[in-house]
């Protein structure tokens, strides 16, 4: 196995599932975002999306908030200290194995 | 069949590229209902009908005084301020989702200097280009700045607002016309625009001219392309069921 392969190999399995990726890089670039802007964007279903969100809340990556805008329920989500942490080691890695 | 080693780096490079375009999107968001550009629109036609209402009214009519200036600003602002919330809360979060974005100590330093170096290049572009035509001041010196900090808008829109909607490309090819022809007008026409009362005293009523219709032109185009996003925001987008997530 080559540097290169090692390096790809050792990326944190979480982050980089590409659904849970597009999750984690669209919440790091804000403080926090609704269920809603996170299925707009992703474009996933509300179950798919729902798995992926429990995927990363086990991992403590990410911190689900329910609350109420109004009388509707909202789901907000924001990335964890460990989160970014964890996201920002994965860009790394991934810009050394390139 | 196995993919290989040079196709494995090709697709990490590809997921490298669209998690930099994915940090991206939620900036980009900002403006997807076409909100950002009907307040910058609203701002820019409110400063120019305060400074054409100054260009044409007597010195000692009440648009020339201070307070009634930071009144006119405050109550401009206050309501590009309500009112781009009121959309968002009542329109665009319940249609496409809401995102808070983080607060960045170093994002309003950001914005000072990007401010600084815009002015900075439009004077050095305007200087460049007065010593390298060698233009007079009477005319094209006046219009030319003007005409030179538009392309330097323009830049900036391209760069925040243009690069994620493709027709917007035509609102920046509008804006780059529109100061063209503000730099080839004649001078009586823009001396016209100006008024017969300067509002600056140190500001010629070419100077005033081709101020205002700078702002005028720009503030009529972002609120033209912020209106059409508007509505093409409302068509595509339904107000998400009230259902758990």
């Amino acid at each position: 196995m080559n540097l290169k392969t090692r390096r790809i190999a050792e990326l944190d399995r979480v982050i980089h599932e590409p659904g849970r990726l597009m999750i984690v890089a669209l919440l790091s670039a804000v403080e926090q975002a609704d269920f809603l802007y996170l299925q707009h964007e992703t474009e996933m279903n509300k179950g798919t999306l729902s798995s992926h969100l429990s995927r990363l809340e086990e991992a403590k990556y990410i911190e689900v908030v329910k609350t109420y805008r109004g009388k509707i329920p909202q789901t907000l989500l924001s990335l964890t200290a460990e989160g970014r942490l964890a996201f920002a080691q994965y860009r790394r890695r991934m810009k050394e194995a390139l | 069949m196995e993919r290989g080693p040079v196709m494995q780096e090709h697709d990490e490079v590809t997921k490298m590229n669209q998690i930099e375009s994915l940090m991206k999107r939620p900036v980009l968001y900002n403006n997807i209902d076409g909100v950002g550009e009907l307040g910058m629109g609203f701002m820019l036609l409110g400063f120019a009908l305060l400074s054409w209402l100054q260009a044409n009214s007597p010195r000692n009519a009440i648009w020339h005084r201070m307070d009634v200036c930071a009144v006119w600003v405050g109550l401009m602002l206050l309501g590009i301020h309500y009112g781009s919330k009121a959309i968002k809360t009542h329109i665009t979060y319940p249609r496409t989702g809401f995102v808070e974005y983080r607060k960045q100590k170093a994002r309003g330093w950001l914005a000072f200097v990007q401010g600084g170096v815009t002015a900075l290049v439009a004077a050095g572009l305007a200087f460049a280009a007065r010593s390298h035509w060698d233009i007079d001041g009477s005319h094209w010196g006046i219009t030319t700045p003007v005409a030179l900090m538009g392309l330097v808008f323009v830049l900036f829109y391209m760069l925040h607002i243009a690069r994620a909607v493709p027709w917007k490309w035509a609102v920046a090819s509008a804006m780059v016309i529109c100061s063209v022809v503000i730099a080839m007008l004649p001078a009586g026409v823009v001396g016209e625009v100006g008024g017969s009362t300067s509002a600056v005293a140190t500001l010629s009523e070419r100077s005033f001219g081709a101020w205002l219709l700078f702002i005028t032109m720009y503030g009529a185009i972002f609120l033209i392309s912020g209106g059409i996003s508007f509505v093409l925001y409302l068509r595509h987008t339904q107000p998400a069921a009230e259902t758990a997530e």
